[in-house]
């Protein structure tokens, strides 16, 4: 189950455990799909939850990156909740075009986020998708600022659709995770060279239902 | 230069992946099993309906995504008893999925490949059922590999075989 285990895995110097949040059909699915590559539309609500890795070099350090993808249905919510332990980053997203599913940010996921998230340092980030919808936008990017500024989340504004600002969003993510001296001690570092120091760390990474 | 590695590393990683046998679906731990077993308790009381087949759905869910083959029996016997009852397509839909994932898990590839193209017939870009049945199918090689791997190897210790007692008689 951990990477140890494994010895044909390639290195890699962390590894980071995401995890995508909001409302049901504000694009988490499609954000991650996007960001992940297998391109393609896709319109049936996840269940319960899913993930997908992917291996990225930034800030000159080999990551794996594990996302947790959950789904944003009420019925899933006791369950999803369990998978937010552990996470090193956290991607709250919202539909530019759907109101409520802004306000349910503070209303529901913050504080989801506050019950159930096991790293005090985690950083979090507030994603504004569907601007390819420009038209139909009905929160406005200055909102998206000032909740991010309120509850202390890096922002930014995207398209899964059309791809604008995707790997940037992680991209800025993960550099922050990297900036955290507390969220790399235990982002269990990976790879050949140290396989006894990551040893004795993958009980603890194990422990989040991850299957890395 | 750079570019050569980075291909091998490529090419590497796909056959760790092909020989490790991991699948790209969520594991379960056993207190989320068993948090969802309460939230059941707890619905049989005092929920409505509707409440407890949630409860219900989310149980079976974490039983089949879980680590210990007995929950992902129970979770397939669940399912299979409320399948012939569950009328609403979405809910049939999931639970035939859920039921995917269950054989998936314990090894009955082919059930578990029946199951998964049901759901495909259902929703064909169904993103989930996708991606399982795509990990189906690299089971199901990898089975097949290994198996030709085996019979390649006694078919030539059997030659082998023969070819020594040949030339010792002579």
């Amino acid at each position: 189950m951990d990477a140890s285990s494994s010895s044909s895995q390639p290195e890699f110097d962390y590894l980071f455990k995401l995890l995508l949040i909001g409302d049901s059909g504000v694009g988490k699915s499609t954000l991650l799909l996007s960001f992940t590559s297998d391109n393609f539309e896709d319109l049936s609500p996840t269940i319960g939850v899913d993930f997908k890795v992917k291996y990225v070099t930034i800030g000159g350090k080999k990551l794996k990156l594990a996302i947790w993808d959950t789904a944003g249905q009420e019925r899933f919510r006791t369950l999803t909740s369990s998978y937010y332990r552990g996470a090193q980053g956290i991607i709250l997203v919202y539909d530019v075009t759907r109101r409520e599913t802004f306000t349910n940010l503070s209303d529901i996921w913050a504080k989801e986020i506050d019950l159930y998230s096991t790293n005090q340092d985690c950083i979090k980030m507030l994603v504004g998708n569907k601007v390819d919808k420009e038209s139909e936008r009905v929160v406005s990017k200055n909102e998206g600022i000032n909740f991010a500024r309120e509850y202390g989340c890096l922002f930014t504004e995207c398209s899964a659709k059309t791809r604008v600002n995707v790997a940037q969003c992680f991209d800025e993510l993960v550099m922050k995770i990297l900036e955290t001296p507390s969220l790399l001690a235990e982002g269990s570092s990976g790879g050949k060279k140290n396989i006894f120091k990551q040893k004795a760390q993958s009980s603890d990474a194990s422990s989040g239902g991850c299957c890395s | 230069m750079a570019k050569i590695e980075a291909k091998l590393g490529m090419i590497m990683d796909s056959v760790g992946q092909f020989f490790s046998g991991k699948d790209h679906l969520p594991y379960c731990d056993s207190d989320i099993v068993s948090g969802c077993e309460k939230e059941v308790l707890e619905a049989e009381k005092l929920s409505s309906d509707e409440q407890m087949q949630d409860c219900l759905l989310r149980l079976s869910w974490a039983l089949v995504h879980s680590k210990h083959p007995q929950d992902v029996h129970r979770g397939i016997a669940m399912l299979e008893a409320s399948l012939p009852s569950t009328k609403e397509p979405l809910q049939q839909r999931e639970k035939l999925y859920l039921l995917a994932v269950g054989y998936f898990r314990n090894g009955d590839y082919s059930r578990s490949r029946d199951l998964v193209d049901r759901c495909l017939t259902i929703a064909p870009d169904w993103r989930q059922a996708v991606t399982l049945k795509k990990a189906i199918e690299d089971k199901i090689t990898k089975d097949g590999v290994i198996g030709l791997g085996i019979a390649a190897t006694a078919v030539g210790l059997i030659a082998g075989g023969i070819a020594a007692a040949v030339s010792r008689k002579k």
